[in-house]
């Protein structure tokens, strides 16, 4: 019988988007995303029928490559989700529910997708370049001469981790490890380039959070016993530590292509171990007190080194050769403490995507105000510009004002939707009509209320309710209005608990949400191979 | 071809005009599995809005049936339903489509011979058709849509014209078998006619009268060949606007450009940077998912996908070499055999195998070598003692990114027995840098090479959110490359000339520079020619030869006027558009049978320096590749039949604007053509080809509407072509000349051939190269 099968016909669906079981799983699929955002966002349980762990989570990362995705669109969605944060590590959330309530409005305004895309390009280099530009009001310049940026950035994203099941107080105390462990790895003579050194987490499950703290140097595992037999270290002077990536365990390496012929008698084993048993008379008459090895260290040579009060630590592997190879480099271990497995692998998550944030916002020290406020600002921004200047948009592209401002309604309350959704206990969302920021409410709200006693600080925690501010609600049609550009130096200085967000993560989110919606509203067919 | 698939025999529609595929498909599948109970129950699928009414899904079930003969309505029938998906895609307008594999990758194409290829179809038409498509884009890399698109227009035009006739002869009392037998013999006498057509008289059309209206994309300012950066600009333009997605056409065309004059070192090396970019181009670009595409960018140098095995740092002058076997000596070589006697000696060996080793390092090192780079995997020694030696360390090359640097640097391997002697080591060459290079946390080396060549060394980093968009933008990019590289090329036409002095009415179609004589003598054909020739007197001399020809022919102008072509004044049409008045010198090839020709009598000489002027007239009026017609044969100056070969190009370089110009010009000079035809089969064919063409325009502007609809533009153009004014096109863009003629060549050797199969036999068997006899008897 031969292998050879003939291949199947592949299955070609035209218009994909308008399938309503594909709207169905997108929503679903969106569900999901907006009910596990920000800091109150309810947790997921992931888990499969087949075994394995269970996975209590509220991250993308977690989430989005757990879930068994099978439509060809949705995978187009969540991979592209997962290289973004892969990227990253911030701001997948926002990027995937952006991605889907674009692609949700633009299919409600019946507008053609050639438009649709055109227009939506044109109304991310408006956001990009209004995020990029001096006059932006909801980007602040980091201070590194105060770690109050830094650390309300770090908190901010512990904050929005709800599954870590962290207190106020652990949040702080973690927020604060995390910022040192940061700073550890950060040389302190640094020439022309900054060189970044790493920061080793180690697991240690089933202790208090309060009890996780930063070392600078590694930490390398070893059994009690061997502790044991090197307790106490007694030595006063520098202590020699040799390192190898090479085998010690006497495998015969390449002879060649040609055979080799070996007499009776002669015991090439032998010859091995007697190479390695004069490489450890080497290493105790050079005094090192520390042999680390990559791979395995052979038995013999093992015992010969105890012997000799030689600690021998073999099988190190290559994630912890490259930290200890430069060991002489900025290098710290974080000591991460949690009560649970689940809960330490959020954790480890979370401290990973801080470390992250904290490298990109040395590249770019700038910080986006969090809370959805610079959301909201951006769609009151782009509102405002395109009500007021369409030509700069208009004049190249042939499209009429009425499918401008149908894909730019899309547009600004896809960006609303994104805040809308930090709120999960049925209040009200609101926009303040100055600064454009976010405002939520509780949800046991009286029917007529005074907004300024119920609101007491918006999103990002810039702007509190007592000033003059008119509210309005974020899903009502509201005139246009100027948000307020140039965001006052006093004012980001003086408040000490903002939340912020990564600039460099949320901008990349942002367009890459931008291209992938145009990528999906583009496609005019599938074409699934069936084989 | 005939090779059936395991199902039953009969027409097999492709994939998506089985409504029950998609009842199969429906439930289950959806994502998340797991949520699917959530859900509703999954609506049965909505008809897609817009035509075609069932998305896709053309073939009725009753046409299946019919498939055992190889009958045009079956060929027609998968040509209009391929040409549903690819018209979607088609053009500045078209849209994406999702590919899934069956590894569960996703990929985004508009690519027309991917998508074919996607389908996976099985309807023996269909194989046909795409495998005609993929051997048409090895030669060009462009033009899958539009072959679909036109074989499928050309399809409907050969059925809708059969049709009439066809009533009359399916009569009753004729049998059915004797029915389909004669519709046999009419299409493949229909194929021939076609054949001839292509073979002999598109070149003919081509030449005369369409080569008129090229541009070039080289600017005219110099004598030298330069490329024109606007012309390439819209080019390039046009090109990404069919193959990527409408935002990122104009990124990705001016991130191509970029990238071609950043390699490019002086004007003229352009098609040395086109072969090497073109063969190399899988080692020139890097991918990479998880950012926006707009952050794609040009590097300097060369980047390679894998890390150091060692990195020194180094600054200033870095010398590296490369190597294609293990530095360190082996125990034994192959062939050879290493005799151990004891234990001492192993030692010994190996104690002489790492002297060995640090020996070469060390001279390497003393010969300022600061990068080893390998194609194969280096033992640990090596890497340790070329540590110490403050050499850096690429292993795994693939072979051709070995080949690439040594075509770059003309490096070649070091001979490794030698490297340790005393001499200088001339396998080196210098880079300017040489250091890691990280995207999205992946290490790459990256590499300053310096070229000897004219291709000064870039590369092109693509992003992406996905890998499926990142692979798309990478062979449309590749492809661009494969097109231009076509088009600096000059493509040869050659077809025959025919004459007939029994015919001198059909004249006017067939005549030409190289048949003088009969001409002459009638006074009426060769008129028009003469007057150009005259207008452009340039030697007086020859004006008083012809002066008596002229004035007969006056009166003769009226009853010739659709073949008015050559006498229409040459001033090109495009003198509005800057770009398009850069023409190249033309090329002629003269044929070396011409010597003796020239000298032989004085009806010779005439005609010789009568071709000359024509030919200085025609360079006067820019009109590239309008290449002399030069008789191959003296055959030509006899008055009986004379039939001769010609040989002409399609110069490297010639654009027409986009839109559809090509195919509206051709086929406005094809119907011109049908209308001077003596046979009637001629005129039909070229009818026939003619109305095909417009059916590419027709997707273009399926979109527009008033002015920029398609009948508005072709009236225009039309009328433009007649009133000799030049025309104006609503779209900037250029397409080469060349990859449309190729295409439609293809296209009607493909629609030759399906023309000529009367059966498909469907066999059930394994598709298998080599089948052993003897088992198929035991069988």
């Amino acid at each position: 019988m031969s292998r050879l099968e003939a291949k199947k016909p592949s299955l070609c669906k035209s218009e994909p988007l308008t399938s309503e079981r594909v709207r169905a799983t997108l929503c679903v699929l969106k569900g999901i995303l907006t009910s596990s955002y920000g800091p109150s966002g309810r947790l997921k349980q992931v888990h499969s029928g087949f075994g394995g762990c269970v996975c209590t989570t509220s991250q993308s990362s977690a989430l989005l490559s757990n879930l068994p995705v099978t439509h060809p669109i949705l995978k187009i969605l969540t991979t592209s989700m997962q290289n973004h944060v892969s990227c990253f590590r911030d701001c997948g959330l926002f990027t995937a529910i952006l991605c889907c309530n674009l692609i949700e409005n633009v299919q409600r305004t019946g507008l053609t997708p050639t438009t649709v895309t055109k227009l939506n390009q044109h109304l991310l280099s408006l956001c990009t370049s209004y995020l990029k530009s001096e006059s932006c009001g909801c980007r602040i310049l980091v201070d590194f001469s105060s770690p109050q940026t830094l650390l309300c950035l770090v908190r901010s994203i512990v904050t929005s981790k709800p599954a870590c099941m962290l207190t106020r107080e652990e949040r702080d105390h973690l927020s604060a490890l995390i910022l040192r462990a940061f700073l550890l790895t950060i040389p302190e003579n640094t020439k022309d380039r900054l060189i970044l050194g790493n920061s080793i987490i180690v697991p240690l499950k089933g202790q208090r959070v309060l009890d996780s703290s930063v070392l600078p140097g590694i930490l390398i595992e070893m059994s009690e016993i061997q502790l044991m037999k090197i307790l106490p270290i007694k030595k006063s002077e520098a202590f020699k530590v040799a390192l190898f990536c090479a085998s010690l365990s006497g495998d015969f390496s390449d002879t060649g292509e040609g055979t080799m012929v070996v007499t009776y008698g002669v015991s090439l084993e032998n010859a091995v171990l007697e190479q390695l048993l004069s490489l450890g008379r080497q290493l105790v008459s050079d005094h090192v007190d520390l042999v680390v090895c990559q791979k395995v260290i052979h038995p013999s040579l093992k015992q010969f080194l105890s012997m000799h009060r030689v600690i021998a630590i073999d099988r190190v592997g290559v994630a912890l050769m490259e930290p200890l190879s430069k060991v002489t480099a900025t290098i710290c271990s974080l000591l991460l403490c949690n009560r649970n497995d689940t809960a330490w692998d959020e954790l480890k998550l979370t401290c990973q995507t801080a470390l992250h944030v904290l490298q990109l916002t040395i590249k770019e020290p700038c910080v986006l105000l969090g809370g959805g406020c610079t959301e909201t600002h951006l769609a009151a921004y782009i509102r405002h510009k395109t009500c007021n200047e369409p030509e700069s948009i208009l004049k190249d592209d042939g499209c009429t004002q009425t499918e401008l401002q149908l894909s730019t309604e899309a547009f600004c309350s896809a960006l609303e939707s994104v805040a809308g959704s930090l709120e999960h206990d049925g209040g009200e969302v609101l926009t303040d009509m100055k600064y454009g920021h976010f405002w939520s409410a509780h949800a046991e709200a009286p029917s007529i209320v005074n907004w300024p006693d119920l609101l007491s600080r918006c999103g990002c925690g810039l702007y509190n309710s007592q000033e003059e501010l008119h509210w309005s609600f974020l899903k009502s049609t509201r005139h246009p209005f100027v948000p307020q550009t140039y965001l006052p130096h006093e004012a980001t200085g003086s408040a000490d608990n903002l939340t912020l967000d990564c600039f460099t993560a949320k901008l990349s989110g942002l367009q890459v949400a931008v291209e992938t919606a145009n990528l999906i509203l583009d496609l005019s067919y599938v074409i699934e191979d069936k084989n | 071809m005939s090779r059936g698939g395991p199902r039953k025999p009969g027409l097999r529609p492709p994939g998506p005009c089985r409504p029950r595929e998609e009842g199969r498909l429906s439930p289950g599948n959806s994502f998340p599995e797991a949520l699917t109970s959530q859900l509703p129950p999954p609506a049965p699928p909505l008809p897609p809005p817009g035509p075609p009414p069932s998305g896709g899904c053309l073939l009725p079930p009753a046409l299946r049936a019919m498939a055992a003969t190889g009958s045009v309505e079956a060929a027609l029938q998968v040509a209009e339903a391929l040409e549903t998906i690819v018209s979607r895609c088609l053009g500045p307008e078209g849209r994406q489509v999702l590919c899934t594999k069956p590894t569960g990758e996703v990929l985004l194409s508009r690519d027309g011979g991917r998508l074919l290829g996607a389908l996976h179809l099985e309807h023996p038409a269909a194989r046909l058709v795409v495998a005609y498509v993929s051997s048409h884009l090895r030669k060009t890399g462009d033009g899958a849509k539009t072959f679909v698109v036109f074989l499928c227009h050309l399809l409907r035009g050969l059925h809708a014209m059969t049709d009439g006739e066809q009533d009359s002869l399916a009569s009753k009392h004729m049998q059915t078998h004797r029915r389909h037998w004669k519709n046999c013999c009419r299409w493949k006498l229909i194929s021939q006619f076609l054949l001839t057509f292509q073979t002999h008289r598109l070149d003919y059309i081509v030449d005369h009268y369409l080569s008129r209206h090229f541009g070039s994309i080289f600017s005219s300012s110099t004598k030298e060949r330069t490329l024109c950066r606007s012309s390439l600009e819209s080019l390039l333009a046009a090109y990404f606007g069919g193959r990527v997605g409408r935002n990122n056409r104009d990124f990705m065309s001016r991130l191509t450009c970029d990238y071609f004059f950043k390699c490019m070192a002086r004007e003229r090396g352009s098609e040395e940077v086109l072969d090497l970019v073109d063969d190399y181009f899988v080692e020139l670009s890097v991918g990479v998912t998880g950012l926006p595409v707009s952050d794609s960018r040009i590097t300097p140098g060369l980047v390679l996908p894998r890390d150091f095995s060692v990195y020194r740092p180094a600054d200033g002058d870095i010398r590296i070499v490369i190597v294609t076997e293990t530095v360190q000596p082996l125990f034994s070589t192959s062939g050879s055999e290493f005799i151990l006697r004891s234990e001492a000696q192993f030692q010994t060996s190996r104690f002489w195998i790492m002297e060995r080793t640090k020996a070469i390092m060390k001279h390497l090192q003393s010969q300022n070598v600061k990068l080893l780079l390998s194609s194969v995997k280096q033992p640990d020694s090596v890497i340790y003692y070329s540590g110490l030696a403050g050499i850096s360390v690429v292993e795994c090359l693939s072979p051709e990114e070995v080949s690439l640097i040594r075509r770059i640097t003309g490096l070649s391997p070091l001979a490794l027995p030698h490297a340790s002697s005393q001499d200088e080591i001339c396998n080196t060459v210098l880079v300017k840098f040489c250091k890691p290079l990280t995207f999205r946390s992946k290490r790459y080396v990256h590499l300053g090479v310096i070229s000897t060549s004219s291709f000064i060394p870039h590369c092109v980093v693509l992003c992406g959110p996905v890998q499926g968009l990142v692979e798309q933008h990478r062979d449309a990019l590749h492809g661009a490359f494969k097109m231009l590289r076509q088009l600096l090329k000059d493509l040869d036409l050659n077809y025959l000339i025919q004459t007939s002095d029994q015919n001198h009415t059909s004249s006017p179609l067939v005549y030409n520079e190289s048949d003088p004589l009969p001409e002459v003598v009638n006074g009426s054909i060769q008129r028009p020619r003469q007057d150009t020739v005259l207008r452009n007197k340039s030697k007086p001399a020859k004006t008083q030869t012809y002066s008596d020809l002229v004035v007969p022919s006056v009166e003769l102008e009226t009853c010739i006027i659709p073949c008015s072509a050559p006498k229409v004044t040459p001033t090109g049409t495009y003198q509005t558009d800057e770009t398009l008045r850069c023409f190249s010198p033309t090329k002629t090839r003269i044929n070396g049978d011409n010597e003796p020709f020239i000298e032989s009598n004085s009806a010779n000489s005439t005609e010789n320096t009568r071709r000359e002027i024509s030919y200085e007239n025609l360079q006067i009026t820019k009109i590239p590749g309008k290449g002399n017609l030069l008789p191959v044969r003296e055959k030509t100056l006899e008055i009986c039949a004379a039939q001769g070969h010609c040989f002409s190009t399609i110069p490297a370089g010639c654009v027409l604007p986009v839109g559809g110009n090509f195919e509206i010009l051709l086929h406005y000079y094809l119907l011109h053509y049908a209308k001077k035809c003596q046979q009637s089969e001629e005129t039909m064919v070229s009818m026939i080809i003619a109305n095909a063409l417009l059916g590419v325009p027709k997707i273009l502007y399926k979109s527009k509407k008033g002015n920029c609809s398609f009948p508005q533009i072709y009236v225009r153009t039309l009328h433009a072509l007649q009133t000799h004014q030049p025309m104006v096109s609503s779209q900037t863009g250029l397409e080469s000349v060349a990859g449309k003629y190729q295409l439609l060549t293809s296209v009607l050797q493909c629609l030759t051939k399906i023309l000529t199969i009367d059966l498909v036999i469907n066999i059930k068997r394994q598709p298998q190269e080599i089948y052993d006899q003897d088992s198929e008897e035991e069988v």
